[in-house]
């Protein structure tokens, strides 16, 4: 009996260690965690306390200490260190973030999708999906995008010519951008699977708008489908979703046809990836669209008004501006063009 | 003796385990996901620690968003040392990083001069000029808003940014002979505001500064990629790029000659102009700013498109100036514009809550 038990504990004793063992031969460039003293404290004692952590997956960490001391301490003062990088490293614990941009060639295009990536790179955990308004994906977005660092795929799905010089037979309100939005949540459909553990939110960006950091944090806790004011659409200073006093989605403040389902604009929600795995019939809708109803040919098929989720403070702070950028004047070029057109503008 | 030797075996063997399960759980992966459920118990299981260190790390799951918030206001005051037990809680942290990068003691400091007016798209325009300076090494941010009292919406946006900044004001005086409040059309747009800044750096820096800086004016409406920032770290007197967007072309751009001299301007609009260059096509080194403490933008009688003349003729000749951007061939900055937006239906009453900030 005894015999046994000692082997038993040998056994419980090498095990854990070999694989210990194991992992850390195994992973040369793991980074360990060192805890952060505060600089009265540094010592050696602290670094002979290291806790040895595998973070391989996380690429920076901030961390805070408080050294415990024995005589009366006094504020209890907390070390930080900003490893800064861009993007911010990988986060397991972060549901990603799936921005759908389309985008199409006209001069401001660099110029917009740049200050775009500009913000994107401080969202962790964001994967841009750009689709091009284009018969072939452009250099000049690709090595954009290659060049910014973000976590991104390039697709593209040309428009047709009617849709794109607005020459629809609802010239009033043609819906731009369609036929990519569509394609982005079609590759999201063919390339996650569905499953309790997929964490995401997908969430519709136009190159022009501007976004706040704030933002991207507000969306990421989204169930279903969240919502949220944007300024500068309906001819408004913002439309907002109306709520009652239970803090539930009743209405739309909006003067443009606020009896719309879903009076919102595009930039004003996000829907919870698993919700667009699970109806994947659900699409915007190309033909027939009136305009402002866009949203709605969407949303109709994921979500009820009263599962909607407000964020934003309960709609009361604009965090997403419509903008929109001037066509720029290029009397000078002229007939046969002045400036070099190999220089990428 | 048996005692002593069950108690050895009993550490030999929950330390190893636990430090397993430790490592498994950031390496969680979707099979193993279900071990981290179970395992998310164990991650607070306690460590023997000697009294002399107190660590505790938070799990941003549990409390992820005021994590986020307290990053952009300063140390987080909600830690507390256990201060009377041995054993500790570990639970780990992450942050969001929204600060700009740490300082730098070896690049030169980026002065931008930005003016600024009150209208709707105003914070749009500074929220996204804000996002892109976040990412800029040794960037000082001169805001000069054209108002009687500096706004609380730009101070509450400056404060949040976390950026280094310098928040002024002047007012452009109005022209009462003209409807409304519009500014005295005659002095430039910006004018005033940009030399306040320039008077600002020529009062609060030393000219004996050992650390280099470069000043550059850049408007709250144009396009900056991160690029244009490293150019002109390296400027000696006043370096030039091309600027997109400007003089009715796609760009415009210096003329650099085979030595990379700069010799003239490839512009339609005047190309005989002294400097036929946009305010965001240079920058000076702010050395050459203090040491010419006269050289200002001329606030009247400047003709269209001399106003970038009217203050570099003060600094620098043709000759002295350094072309960036590789010999001037690729474009780092445009000169976008905003739409104004349309507000029709906001009436004659208003249709939403003034007290809503845009």
């Amino acid at each position: 009996m005894p015999r046994r038990r000692s082997v038993l504990t040998t056994l419980l004793i090498v095990l854990p260690w070999t694989i210990l063992l194991t992992i850390w031969h195994q992973n040369p460039a793991t980074r360990y965690l060192t805890i952060l003293r505060k600089e009265t404290y540094e010592n050696s004692t602290a670094k002979s306390l290291q806790i040895l952590i595998n973070v391989t997956q996380i690429k920076e960490e901030q961390h805070t200490a408080c050294a415990h001391q024995q005589e009366s301490t006094p504020a209890q003062q907390t070390a930080r260190r900003y490893v800064y990088s861009r993007p911010p490293g990988w986060s397991r614990w972060l549901p990603t973030i799936y921005v759908i941009t389309p985008t199409y060639t006209r001069p401001v295009q660099k110029a917009e999708l740049t200050r775009l990536a500009n913000t994107f790179l401080h969202v962790p955990n964001l994967h841009w999906i750009v689709v091009e308004d284009s018969p072939r994906r452009t250099n000049l977005v690709d090595s954009l995008l290659e060049r910014s660092g973000l976590n991104f795929t390039h697709l593209n799905v040309e428009s047709p010519k009617s849709v794109r010089i607005g020459l629809a037979k609802d010239s009033s309100h043609t819906p731009r951008g369609t036929l990519q939005r569509n394609l982005g949540l079609r590759w999201l459909r063919e390339n996650l699977i569905l499953s309790d553990s997929l964490e995401g939110v997908v969430y519709f960006a136009d190159d022009d708008n501007t976004y706040s950091l704030e933002l991207f944090e507000e969306m990421r806790s989204t169930q279903k489908v969240s919502v949220w004011p944007v300024a500068f659409v309906g001819g408004l200073r913002y439309e907002a979703p109306k709520l009652n006093a239970a803090g539930k989605v009743v209405g739309w403040k909006t003067v443009f046809d606020p009896n719309r389902p879903f009076a919102i604009d595009m930039a004003g929600f996000a829907i919870n990836v698993r919700l667009v795995l699970k109806r994947p019939r659900a699409n915007f809708q190309l033909n027939g669209v009136k305009g402002g109803y866009q949203e709605t040919s969407l949303l109709k098929d994921l979500v009820t008004i009263a599962e909607l989720e407000p964020k934003a403070a309960n709609c009361t702070k604009v965090l997403v501006w419509h903008t929109r950028t001037e066509k720029p004047t290029l009397v000078n070029e002229g007939r046969q063009g002045f400036t070099d057109l190999k220089v990428e503008v | 003796m048996p005692k002593r030797r069950d108690i050895l075996a009993i550490v030999l063997i929950v330390l190893p385990w636990t430090l397993l399960i430790t490592v498994w759980h950031q390496n969680a992966i979707a099979p193993l996901l279900a071990i981290r459920k179970a395992s998310h118990h164990l991650i607070k299981e306690l460590f023997i620690m000697p009294e002399r260190l107190g660590v505790r790390w938070h799990q941003l799951a549990d409390d992820g968003s005021d994590a986020r918030r307290d990053a952009g206001q300063g140390p987080d005051s909600k830690e507390y040392c256990s201060s009377d037990k041995d054993i500790v809680e570990v639970v780990r942290t992450e942050y969001v990083y929204t600060r700009p990068p740490p300082w730098s003691d070896a690049l030169p400091t980026i002065h931008v001069i930005t003016p600024t007016y009150s209208r709707p798209v105003q914070k749009a325009e500074l929220t996204r000029l804000a996002n892109t300076f976040l990412h800029v090494t040794n960037l000082h941010w001169i805001l000069v808003e054209d108002s009687q009292r500096r706004t609380a919406l730009v101070t509450r946006l400056l404060h949040e940014t976390g950026l280094n900044y310098t928040h002024l004001n002047v007012e452009t005086p109005r022209n009462y002979k003209l409807r409304g409040d519009m500014r005295d059309p005659r002095i430039p747009r910006g004018t005033m505001q940009r030399n306040l800044a320039l008077r600002w750096l020529r009062e609060t820096c030393n000219v004996n500064q050992s650390q280099p800086a470069i000043v550059y004016f850049a408007d709250d409406d144009n396009t900056y990629s991160l690029e244009v920032f490293e150019e002109m770290r390296s400027t000696r007197k006043v370096s030039v790029w091309p600027v997109a967007f400007v003089g009715g072309l796609r760009y415009e751009s210096p003329k650099v000659n085979a030595a990379g001299k700069v010799y003239g301007w490839k512009t339609v609009f005047d190309p005989h102009r002294p400097f036929a260059i946009d305010m965001a096509g240079f920058a000076v080194n702010l050395r050459l700013i203090l040491f010419k403490p006269q050289a200002y933008f001329k606030l009247r009688g400047v003709k269209g498109g001399y106003q970038e003349s009217s203050l570099l003729r003060e600094l620098v000749t043709l000759n002295d100036l350094e072309p960036k951007a590789a010999n001037c061939t690729k474009i780092l900055v445009w000169h976008t514009r905003t739409e104004k937006p349309v507000l029709v239906n906001e009436g004659k009453k208003g249709f939403t809550d003034p007290n809503l900030e845009i």
